[in-house]
């Protein structure tokens, strides 16, 4: 919101202050924050009026003029301009030599197609008034050559750029903003002289048919009313703070919206039949045209204005263009009303009409202010537009008639408390009443004894002071939040609950999965947690949260699974990597993922119940070489043991208990089975829940995406994981300080054998003793049959208590290898 | 006797002269063996000595010891020597050019919001804070009402929302999280809130999705200048000793009195006008803070004359840009490697 500081110093002096910054800085420390301040003359130094004596074609181009202006300095000067729209005698705005304008264009003396150019003729968007222009600004005639451009439109204003709350509303005006200031410097208000309106004989009636939500409406009726363009006091008012001059009667309804903050409109009263204003809520399907020239169909939701016999006014959001004033209008109707916030909030959103009078509405005008501010619009009409109020009427309902005064009690002890300040009562009482706040002091008693309490009325205007810590804010933000003290609070209550603690451990276990995969070499991505539906299907998920309101299709679904997200992160390392150096990626995320389990469509089953399953997942994914940096022949590429690796390594240091992985073939992998090779693959369980696979990605998806190398990838539910992570700290084991014994074998197996089932089955009968069992050599080809495989296997056989003997090592070994042949059809080689 | 006395003097002499000579550790063992083997020239000597007469002997054998111990000292000597001279030999073998690239392992990283929540939580960790965290996609009434923006509210302009169902949206903050754990437990409540937050907003400086993280402190008698002390302490845990903040009266519906926090700039301190970092005004807007408002308390479930609280909440990435001097938020999510392993 733009506020003028001379419009400003109408309504409260403002000569104690040094500078407009210091204004602006005064409403920023009162929460009224000034994002900018702009002197409107600022970079208009070197813009003066010249009188165009000669206008030619340039010889070289068409649509570019040569121009000779007189400076009124005894100065000639010759000037290429490109508009089209000045002709010989016209006073216009030349930039000389030396500007720099608003829009940061730097003049200079130039030559365009030949001829040589002695500074610019300005438009009205050079020279920052607007952001749309139709040629160079013509001044009026008799302009005195060789003025300053700021000095003739007497543009020495300044205008703050204010970034109002939502809740101050009662500032979106110039008199609002002056009544902070007024209260903050303890000056006077310099209330305007209105004219007391005659309350009979407006041949237009008015009825409120909607119940509180209109209650209350003032009209005024006028004769007389010369529409014509605006003086250039109103024109350039409006042009300060960045509003278009349209005519008298647009301008001075603009004027007192932003003067008193109060939304009003104004009729041609000749368009209104049957002699009556009413208010209702509207039908489903009546149509209104309307002033910006669309047309809408109401829904039955919003409030209507309408006359005798139609609509002709959307409430509180635009008037209708069927009552519109028109150059030919003598006759108007002034409208003041007060309309229920949220129903126009909603018309204006129902509509895309929102506006500064729809917002005005939204924020809440002051109840008690429509009388004087209708007054006020009858006179700036007779002042600009030779009106005269023939009669004016209102329409209220008891609760506006008598309107309900708000009493808040507060005692100073309370607030001092609250905001940990030791004020005395006295001073919160003149704060409170500067802010036009009633303060009666009333005994009261509370259960620790006799406390002062305090009776506040806040004003009318105050829609946002309703509880004892509004006026706390009141206070603090008068003294300046600087001046509360600083303290640190005092650490209370008991250790977490049971809850607490489990919840604490879930972390715990989270952080230490992000701890172990960085120390493994991960780096943590963060990707979107929406792609497109076309990216999630490729991986064979299938999204079931779909955005309603995405900003672009390519982030329109949640995402099932964090592997769609970490195939795009992947991607952009590969896309920005070129040469022939290998690329190596190392990644991992932790997030929730989303799936909606539930019948029919996503709705809120209850205030805390959304009904989407949110999973916390973890993925990883690794590529390229082993090595960040070794000699080609020793830098490796990184293979699916590395993977397995990875995911070992995560439950080892978690701690984790029961975690089980399976060789995934296609059938265990299922809808999976496009994302990982059938024959590179794992499936883990976390006790007797599947939580995951990880795998090499599969050959199909690697060439459909055009994959550069391998990708090695897997994902796991969270939470089970942690619910099998023990909370307690690990507790130390000691080891066997007697010698180990080993034993090595190459058996021959068909190659179907898993290794895995070979080594459960040497701990199993070789227990106790067999401790560690190894794999430690793999050979297919020369020597051994088609579809055999030769296996070394270790057996490192140990005893806590005593030194092993070589005939019980002896023994277990024999069992061990019968157990072998027979189960696994095993020969010892 | 004397032939005898020769000959052990001899052989030992020219042992002696062969050990000294001699080239490498094989040759030595040679002379080893030919000198005080079996049949080496020394026993061979020693074995005529049943010749000798009886009274003689033990001469002679004290002679031939003597040599036998001058030799295997010799030898002990040599070899010692020898196997130095090897060692220095094989030194210059196995040099290799130590300037070459080492081999190196990947180092990991964690992301730098990960990084920037753990820096918080442990800053604010040491003045009674425990972590909490809670679900992304909430009900309005959750991510609104419960927060005192009711539907129509002007509030709501604040933030545009993506919705998933009616009455079902993305998080637009992590508010919702603090009156979960509100209803979840009872008051002295100290909780951080840190989470992915979304809303509908993309361009340099807005991201559809980023992260937030709040702080919620509720008991009896907290106060405003609580408030102060608290932020004031983190401020200068995580940017420095020398860090002031500066609190501006501002308003969200969820707290009364609220406030914008400002923290000096770190960079410049005020005193670069053409900072940057703080647009030469010398402060940074990072937190947004106030006293809880009592209708939270209701919709808790606490008695709203029985306790206060306050409550704070910054955007993750941006207190993570300011440590880290970064430059554009997008980077964070685009898991390009070049940026993940910087931290």
């Amino acid at each position: 919101m733009k506020i003028s500081y001379q419009w400003l110093n109408e309504w409260v002096d403002l000569s104690g202050f040094k500078t407009p910054a210091e204004v602006g800085d005064l409403l920023t420390a009162r929460g009224l924050e000034v994002e900018g301040v702009h002197n409107l003359a600022e970079g208009l130094d070197k813009v003066i009026a010249v009188l165009i004596i000669d206008k030619q074609k340039h010889p070289e181009a068409d649509r570019l003029s040569l121009c000779k202006v007189n400076t009124g300095q005894g100065e000639y000067l010759d000037i290429v301009c490109g508009a089209q729209n000045m002709n010989k005698g016209d006073i216009v705005a030349l930039a000389q030599i030396g500007a720099l304008l608003p829009n940061g264009l730097k003049i200079e003396k130039s030559k365009i197609r030949g001829a040589v150019s002695m500074g610019m003729l300005c438009s009205e968007t050079e020279l920052g008034f607007s952001n749309t222009s139709d040629g160079i600004i013509i001044l009026p005639e008799k302009t005195p050559l060789g003025w300053k451009l700021a000095d003739i439109l007497g543009l020495e204003d300044t205008i703050f750029e204010i970034k109002l709350t939502a809740n101050r509303g009662d500032c979106l005006s110039h008199r609002g903003l002056a009544r902070e200031i007024a209260a903050a410097i303890g000056k006077p208000l310099k209330n305007p002289k209105v004219s007391t309106l005659n309350w009979q004989g407006s041949p237009i009636k008015l009825e409120l048919n909607a119940g509180e939500d209109a209650p209350q409406f003032f009209g005024c009726y006028m004769e007389g009313v010369k529409v014509s363009p605006s003086p250039h006091w109103l024109k350039s008012r409006l042009e300060s703070i960045g509003q278009r001059s349209i005519n008298n009667i647009v301008d001075v309804s603009n004027l007192l919206m932003f003067e008193y903050g109060f939304p009003v409109h104004i009729y041609d009263a000749d368009k209104i039949e049957g002699g009556v204003i009413k208010v209702r809520r509207s039908e489903r399907g009546e149509k209104l045209p309307l002033l910006d020239g669309g047309e809408i169909e109401t829904t039955g939701e919003e409030l209507l204005i309408v006359d005798g016999k139609k609509p002709i006014g959307l409430a509180g959001v635009m008037g209708g263009g069927n009552s519109e004033v028109s150059e030919s209008t003598t006759r108007i109707f002034l409208e003041c009303a007060e309309f229920n916030p949220t129903l126009v909030r909603r018309a204006a959103f129902r509509f895309s009409r929102r506006s500064e009078a729809s917002l005005r509405f939204e924020k809440g005008i002051d109840p008690a202010g429509l009388r004087e501010a209708i007054a006020r619009l009858s006179d700036y009409v007779a002042k600009v537009a030779q009106g005269e109020a023939m009669g004016s009427v209102s329409a209220e309902l008891p609760s506006r008639k008598q309107l309900h005064v708000k009493t808040i009690s507060v005692s100073a002890g309370y607030i001092n408390d609250f905001l940990g300040t030791h004020l005395e009562e006295a001073k919160m009482i003149t704060i409170l009443e500067q802010l036009d706040c009633k303060v009666s002091p009333a005994a009261g008693a509370t259960n620790t004894g006799q406390v002062k309490i305090l009776s506040v009325n806040p004003p009318s205007f105050r829609l946002d002071l309703n509880i004892p810590q509004d006026l706390a804010e009141e206070v603090a933000r008068t003294i300046g939040y600087d001046a509360i003290p600083t303290s640190i609070p005092v650490l209370t209550g008991m250790p977490k609950s049971k809850q607490g603690n489990l919840a604490a451990h879930r972390l715990n276990v989270i952080d230490e999965m992000k701890d172990t995969f960085a120390r493994s070499g991960l780096n943590e991505v963060l990707t979107y947690a929406f792609q497109s539906e076309s990216w999630i299907q490729k991986f064979g998920f299938t999204s079931t949260v779909k955005i309603l309101n995405p900003l672009s299709e390519d982030q329109g679904f949640m995402v099932p699974s964090l592997l769609p997200g970490m195939m795009k992160a992947y991607q952009e390392n590969e896309r920005h990597h070129f040469g022939s150096e290998p690329l190596a990626v190392r990644l991992f995320e932790v997030r929730p993922s989303f799936e909606f389990k539930g019948e029919g469509a996503i709705a809120a089953k209850s205030e805390t119940e959304t009904g989407v399953t949110e999973t916390w997942k973890v993925s990883f994914l690794i590529s390229g070489p082993r090595f960040d940096q070794a000699l080609k022949s020793e830098r490796g590429e990184v293979d699916f043991y590395d993977l397995k690796a990875l995911a070992e390594e995560l439950f080892d240091s978690l701690g984790t208990k029961g975690i089980r992985m399976r060789a995934a073939d296609a059938s265990l992998l299922g809808s999976l089975s496009h994302l990982y090779h059938p024959g590179q693959s794992i499936q883990v369980a976390a006790g007797k829940e599947a939580i995951g696979f990880f795998g090499r990605v599969h050959p199909k998806l690697e060439a459909e995406l055009k994959l550069r190398q391998a990708i090695y990838w897997g994902e796991f539910l969270i939470d089970p994981v942690i619910s099998l992570t023990p909370q307690k700290e690990g507790v130390f084991k000691a080891w066997s300080s007697f010698p180990t014994m080993e034993r090595d074998y190459a058996l021959l197996v068909e190659d179907s054998v898993p290794a895995e089932n070979l080594i459960q089955s040497a701990i199993k009968y070789g227990k106790p003793i067999a401790k560690v069992v190894k794999i430690f050599d793999t050979y297919k080809g020369a020597h051994i049959p088609e579809g055999k495989i030769s296996i070394g296997v270790r057996v490192i056989f140990s005893d806590e208590v005593k030194s092993l003997e070589e005939k019980q090592v002896d023994q277990c070994s024999e069992l061990i290898v019968k157990k072998w042949q027979d189960e696994f059809g095993a020969q010892l080689r | 006797m004397s032939e005898i006395q020769n000959q052990i003097r001899e052989k030992g002499q020219a042992a002696l002269e062969q050990i000294e000579t001699a080239k490498n550790l094989p040759d030595l063992d040679q002379i080893r063996v030919s000198v005080l083997g079996k049949k080496g020239s020394l026993s061979e000597a020693l074995k005529t000595l049943g010749q000798v007469p009886a009274e003689e002997r033990p001469k002679l054998g004290a002679l031939a010891n003597e040599w036998k111990s001058k030799i295997e000292a010799a030898l002990e000597i040599k070899k010692t020597a020898l196997e130095a001279n090897q060692i220095e030999a094989d030194l210059i073998k196995t040099k290799i050019d130590v300037t070459i690239p080492s081999r190196k392992v990947h180092v990991g990283s964690l992301h730098p919001i990960t990084t920037t929540v753990r820096k918080i939580s442990e800053t604010l960790g040491r003045i009674g804070f425990d972590v909490t965290v809670g679900p992304e996609i909430e009900t309005d009434f959750l991510n609104f009402e419960a927060v005192n923006i009711p539907k129509d509210h002007p509030a709501r302009d604040m933030q545009d929302t993506f919705f998933v169902g009616p009455g079902v949206v993305l998080r637009s903050q992590t508010s919702p999280v603090q009156m979960r754990a509100m209803r979840a437990e009872k008051w002295p409540i100290r909780i951080l809130c840190p989470g992915a937050v979304y809303r509908c907003d993309s361009d340099a400086t807005h991201s559809p999705m980023f992260h937030q993280i709040e702080g919620l402190w509720v008991d009896k008698k907290v106060s405003m200048s609580d408030l102060k002390g608290v932020l004031g302490f983190f401020a200068k845990e995580l940017f420095g000793t020398d860090t002031k903040i500066r609190l501006r009266p501002s308003y969200f519906p969820f707290v009364e009195p609220g406030a914008e926090v400002d923290v000096s700039c770190m960079l410049c301190a005020g005193k670069n006008h053409k900072c940057q970092v703080c647009k030469g005004t010398g402060w940074l807007e990072i937190l947004g803070a106030g006293m809880v408002h009592p209708r939270l308390f209701e919709l808790a479930g606490y008695k709203s004359d029985e306790v206060s609280g306050f409550a704070f909440g910054m955007g993750i990435e941006r207190i993570a840009m300011l440590l880290h001097g970064i430059p554009d938020l997008r980077l964070m999510f685009h898991g390009d490697q070049r940026f993940l392993k910087q931290f």
